[in-house]
């Protein structure tokens, strides 16, 4: 053997060795992410006609299975995507109402008359344990459309999932402080004003959707640990799967969550893992 | 400073409305800074301190070589120009690159490469001559390994060059080590691809010193393209600089499903880079202690990196369709009509809030393909 091929060889070796090292490393740290979070809820799911037309409803079930999912709260534009997979496996789905009947409605959704007629019979035929995600900002929430969609809500005791600014949110507690609202991604606000909003209304839930300040290299970030520490039963997990290619991302997601969470205490982690999504279904009576 | 700049653009704004005729268009000051950081061109290139082979005259010749040999591929079909064709603009011409087996991304050209800043549709490379290994490695591309060193080791003139610029034979020389030469090799060849001076850079300093006469010579029709660009479009928010590209990410409404599963782009780019071991963050920077790394150290994932994809140049924009990370837009007008048209459904409301449907009109749309157009070294 030439001494090249040798030192070839030596630093194969070296390279297989640290390869086979950092994959045990890594394999071990997520097993034990899995172990200690078995099972997530992801509380931001779509499903719309363009996503069942490319990934069918079985292979969309066996992606949340695979992402180690134990509930899935999904909607979908038009319903449609939401009732095959509720039909596939009840035990995994729940049900939320959008309001949109397919995609491009979220600016103009607000103005159609005819949506809380078609959400009523919705609500009258199917289960669901929310209305949303739906999209209004600020003063949104003072249009017929809008009053009519929080009263079904409270008449139907379910959640609304709202993709709001915080005075959309306050709106909707000013016109019916009884209404239970799922703010979607936390209202992309900063810290200091979920904690504020947090502190003013007990019948808000804020997701994590999209959104990533609060964690950085698998840590959580100090002040939002502050805030999850504070509020240990308002925070959900989710994804949103926007596009239909991002249902590829509901295990990146789940698994990048597991990582970060063992950073938290364990009840917290655990709460935000998946205890507040049931928390929020039994408080609804769900 | 900031009262400087406002003088300049001042006198720029004062220049381009004096010659307000039939023949001109009038462009605001904001529009007027952006058309002024599309230039000079091209910018001085300071060469990759990465890369101690960066400008040296031997590493070009012997660059050029490896670019043009079939022989490091597996199967001794393909070299780097199969795909990048020096006669077409260092493009394929097809919607998906073809290596040894069919592949899932649109071939990119290689002209100007020396001011990028990541490298490959999802930026698994952080330098030129990392990026340059790539395709060699790659099992559906050229898988050349073994071939790369059957060619050192079978021709004396490229065992020679190797020796020469590594100051041992191959044979002394890992699979790593010899790689990353020949990636440093051809990094020195295509720094020096870079694409001539186009009508609108003479239009450019036309406007910026008031050559009313010069100014004329720029078609109207690719004029009001410009204006479009910099103003209404905000193009150039993300197609900046004198190379059209801001050299990062962006989720433009293109599905990146295929026909396996989904192109993630930007996601696994950043895995690839920070895992791998030929990333600026190793033993093979050059300069390590020249900051050149900063830019990957302190990369991360992010939510909306998944289905991202990085933002081309645009110079010579016209000869390198089709278009877009999966090559699935055959034409300009399909691209801008793509733009004009975008789905908002399918970017993140908190995300891309830069693009918006435009609406243009046919002569909008036409505008603007005549001013990308122009972005073509037209000798």
């Amino acid at each position: 053997m030439t001494d090249g091929k040798q030192v070839r060889n030596s630093a194969y070796k070296h390279l297989v060795l640290i390869i086979v090292g950092t994959l045990l490393w890594w394999a071990d740290g997520l097993a034990q992410a899995q172990h200690n979070f078995p099972g997530l809820v992801d509380a931001h799911i779509h499903y719309s006609h363009d996503a069942w037309e490319r990934t069918p409803p079985q292979k969309a079930i066996s992606l949340l299975r695979k992402a180690g999912l134990r509930k899935a709260f999904v909607s979908s534009s038009s319903d449609q995507g939401t009732q095959k997979l509720y039909a596939l496996d009840p035990a995994l789905i729940v049900p939320v109402l959008r309001p949109y009947r397919k995609r491009g409605e979220l600016g103009s959704w607000m103005y159609d008359e005819t949506v809380p007629g078609m959400l009523k019979s919705l609500l009258a035929s199917n289960y669901y344990a929310g209305i949303g995600e739906f999209h209004a900002f600020g003063d949104d929430i003072d249009l017929p459309v809008l009053r009519a969609v929080i009263d079904l809500a409270l008449e139907y005791r379910i959640f609304l999932h709202a993709h709001s600014d915080s005075d959309a949110v306050e709106n909707i507690f000013s016109y019916n402080p009884k209404a239970v609202v799922l703010w979607a991604h936390s209202g992309f606000e900063n810290s200091s004003e979920v904690d504020r909003m947090l502190s003013l209304y007990p019948n808000l839930w804020a997701d994590l959707a999209f959104r990533f300040e609060h964690e950085r290299d698998g840590r959580v970030t100090s002040e939002w640990r502050r805030l999850f520490v504070k509020y240990p039963d308002r925070f959900l997990l989710g994804t949103d799967t926007y596009t239909p290619e991002r249902w590829y991302y509901v295990i990146e997601n789940a698994d990048s969550a597991r990582v970060w969470l063992q950073d938290l205490p364990s009840e917290v982690a655990h709460n935000i893992a998946w205890k507040n999504a049931e928390r929020l279904m039994e408080s609804l009576g769900k | 400073m900031a009262r400087i700049r406002h003088i300049v653009f001042g006198v720029m704004l004062i220049a381009s409305l004096s010659v307000i005729s039939e023949d001109s268009v009038v462009f605001t000051e904001t529009e007027l800074g952006f058309i002024q950081s599309h230039g000079p061109w091209p910018p001085v290139f300071e060469g990759d301190s990465s890369n101690r082979l960066s400008g040296d005259p031997r590493a070009i010749v012997y660059g050029a070589r490896l670019f043009s040999d079939l022989r490091l591929s597996r199967d001794g079909s393909i070299s780097c120009a199969t795909c990048h064709v020096p006669e077409n603009n260092f493009v394929d011409g097809l919607s998906l690159g073809k290596g040894i087996e069919d592949g899932v991304r649109n071939t990119t050209t290689t002209s100007n490469l020396a001011f990028n800043r990541w490298f490959g549709w999802g930026g698994d490379a952080d330098s030129l001559w990392m990026q340059n290994i790539r395709p060699i490695v790659s099992r559906a591309e050229m898988d050349g390994v073994q071939a790369v060193r059957n060619l050192h080791e079978s021709d004396l003139e490229f065992g020679g060059w190797f020796m020469e610029l590594q100051g041992e034979a191959v044979q002394q020389s890992s699979d790593e080590e010899m790689l990353v030469l020949v990636g440093k090799a051809m990094a020195a060849f295509l720094e020096t691809q870079i694409t001539g001076v186009t009508s609108f850079d003479r239009f450019r300093i036309a406007l910026l010193s008031g050559d009313q006469r010069q100014m004329q010579r720029y078609p109207i029709s690719a004029q009001r393209g410009l204006k479009l660009f910099s103003g209404r479009g905000q193009c150039s928010v993300c197609h900046f600089g004198p190379n059209f590209t801001n050299g990062e990410f962006a989720e433009t409404g293109i599905s990146y499903f295929t026909s396996k599963d989904v192109d993630n782009g930007r996601f696994s780019g950043i895995e690839n880079v920070k895992t791998s071991p030929l990333s600026l963050l190793g033993k093979y920077n050059d300069k390590p202690q020249s900051g050149n790394a900063d830019k990957t150290r302190f990369l991360r994932k992010r939510h909306d990196s998944f289905g991202q994809f990085r933002i081309p140049g645009l110079r010579s924009v016209a000869e390198t369709g089709p278009y877009m990370h999966n090559g699935s837009l055959e034409t300009l007008h399909d691209v801008v009509g793509h733009y004009s048209h975008i789905d908002l459904d399918r970017l993140h409301t908190d995300g891309q809030s830069i693009l918006k449907p435009l609406n243009l009109n046919t002569t909008e749309i036409d505008d603007l393909v005549s001013f990308l157009k122009s972005l073509s070294d037209d000798n």
